[in-house]
């Protein structure tokens, strides 16, 4: 490995805050600077700005569990993030579409296909809720607190560019409760 | 081969140019007749269209409509031109495809990797200042200097980081690359200020040592303090201590063209139209 290549590894992994502690003198003292800790907080500015600009609703949904900046840092750590911010958020909200949470799971899942939508596809794509979204979107533009689940019933989201607004919501009583998927 | 000019000896007051990326056209409005040029950069006017980005043709649009009354320079991004395994072709794909929609007086990139082994790093490191990146980047700058028949400049980054062990000084790699490939520079104030308060870089001593023939352009630009870091975050007007070392390659660089006020897109809502439009006025007031 030459030098460059030693170096600019190096640094990534120091940015990316993985690998081991560094062998390399020079990297050994930047491991232990306090200028890479800057460095990488603006890095990971940049991202949840990003992230934050174009994925509103699940970022609302993150920081009401608490856990958004959080939630970006280790999407940053573990992943290979791309500088083009539809690509990026696309990928953050992929990487959530499968998470335990099922009501973060249906955020992600619906702002995905909003996103898609917005972009052109001519897919159209269900997700299913297991609260009203109408006061889940009440409840992330304000302060308000989240509605909790309703095991009684099911929401159906149809996500389709021909739809007005793009998006329609219709309800499901007494639904065999089961965890909400994608359609 | 496109080279620098370095014959020059006299030269007119140069251009004034600002950034423009898009999205707001009555700010296009506004700075068009304040400036004579508008930096591009092709990596902020792009989007991913399925696996590839590609230039959003409503922002060419947007250029178009002020066509008539500045002149264009690009100002690329994500080139990574100092990774030690290969640059960015996606960047120069969407390069090819500016040069085919505008005509660009010059293109420049910032002397940095943003790419690592093909992962985005998020920021820009440096090139360490060693024989090797040398001959990487004097390879890369001619294989540039090949592609597109307008001048190449490179731009120097801020040293957020430690120097890695280095065998040039700072002025001197720069001399190393413009006297073996001809491609031109650009100063950026506010980089040597930040550089100069984070890093104790000697701003004298580096305008003396450099060879200011190949300084074709200067940034001027304002930024943040954090944490004891002063930041190149283009967020802010500029401090006059950076307008002063501005002036003062101003008036030792023979070939320079163009002085460039960079903001970020996501700063101007924040400063406000008539702020930046003053800060142009200012600037125009300083270089004329």
């Amino acid at each position: 490995m030459t030098t460059l290549e030693t170096y600019q590894r190096g640094l990534l992994d120091l940015v990316k805050n993985r690998g081991g502690p560094p062998t390399d003198p020079y990297l050994r003292r930047v491991a232990a600077g306090a200028e890479i800790a800057v460095v990488r907080e603006i890095a990971i500015w940049w991202r949840t700005f990003q992230i934050e600009s174009q994925c509103p609703l699940v970022s609302r949904v993150l920081k009401h569990y608490g856990c958004f900046n959080q939630t970006v840092t280790q999407y940053f750590d573990a992943n290979r993030t791309s500088p083009f911010v539809e690509e990026l958020t696309h990928q953050f909200l992929a990487s959530l579409c499968e998470h335990n949470d099922p009501f973060l799971r249906s955020v992600s899942r619906f702002e995905q296909a909003l996103l898609r939508a917005r972009a052109g596809s001519e897919e159209k794509q269900v997700i299913l809720f297991d609260r009203n979204p109408e006061s889940v979107f009440l409840a992330l533009e304000g302060t308000g607190i989240l509605p909790p689940a309703e095991p009684e019933r099911l929401y159906r989201m149809t996500v389709d560019r021909r739809l007005p607004g793009m998006f329609r919501c219709t309800r499901e009583e007494n639904a065999d409760a089961g965890e909400p998927t994608a359609g | 081969m496109a080279s620098v000019d370095d014959t020059a000896v006299t030269r007119a007051a140069p251009a004034l140019a600002t950034t423009y990326e898009g999205d707001d056209i009555a700010f296009l409005e506004r700075i068009a007749p304040l400036v004579d040029m508008i930096e591009i950069s092709p990596d902020a006017i792009a989007r991913i269209d399925g696996k590839q980005a590609q230039l959003r043709p409503e922002v060419l649009e947007e250029y178009a409509c002020v066509g008539s009354k500045v002149r264009f320079i690009a100002h690329g991004i994500g080139l990574s031109i100092g990774s030690f395994d290969h640059w960015d072709e996606g960047y120069l794909r969407l390069l090819d495809e500016l040069f085919d929609h505008i005509d660009l007086e010059w293109h420049s990139e910032h002397l940095a990797s943003s790419v690592v082994a093909g992962e985005s790093v998020g920021t820009m490191f440096p090139v360490p200042r060693t024989e090797e990146a040398l001959d990487l980047i004097c390879e890369r700058v001619r294989l540039i200097q090949e592609r597109y028949r307008v001048p190449f400049l490179l731009e120097h980054v801020i040293h957020l980081l430690p120097d890695a062990p280095a065998e040039f000084t700072h002025a001197a790699f720069l001399n190393a690359i413009t006297s073996r490939t001809g491609c031109g520079l650009i100063l950026d104030a506010y980089n040597l200020r930040c550089d100069a308060m984070n890093q104790g870089l000697d701003i004298a001593n580096f305008l003396n040592e450099l060879d200011l023939r190949p300084v074709r352009e200067i940034h001027l630009a304002g930024g943040v303090e954090h944490k004891g870091f002063q930041l190149d975050i283009h967020s802010r007007l500029t401090q006059d201590a950076t307008i002063g070392i501005g002036a003062d390659i101003l008036r030792r660089a023979p070939n320079l063209r163009v002085v460039t006020f960079e903001l970020l897109k996501e700063a101007i809502p924040l400063l406000g139209h008539d702020a930046v439009t003053r800060e142009l006025s200012r600037i125009r007031g300083v270089i004329s």
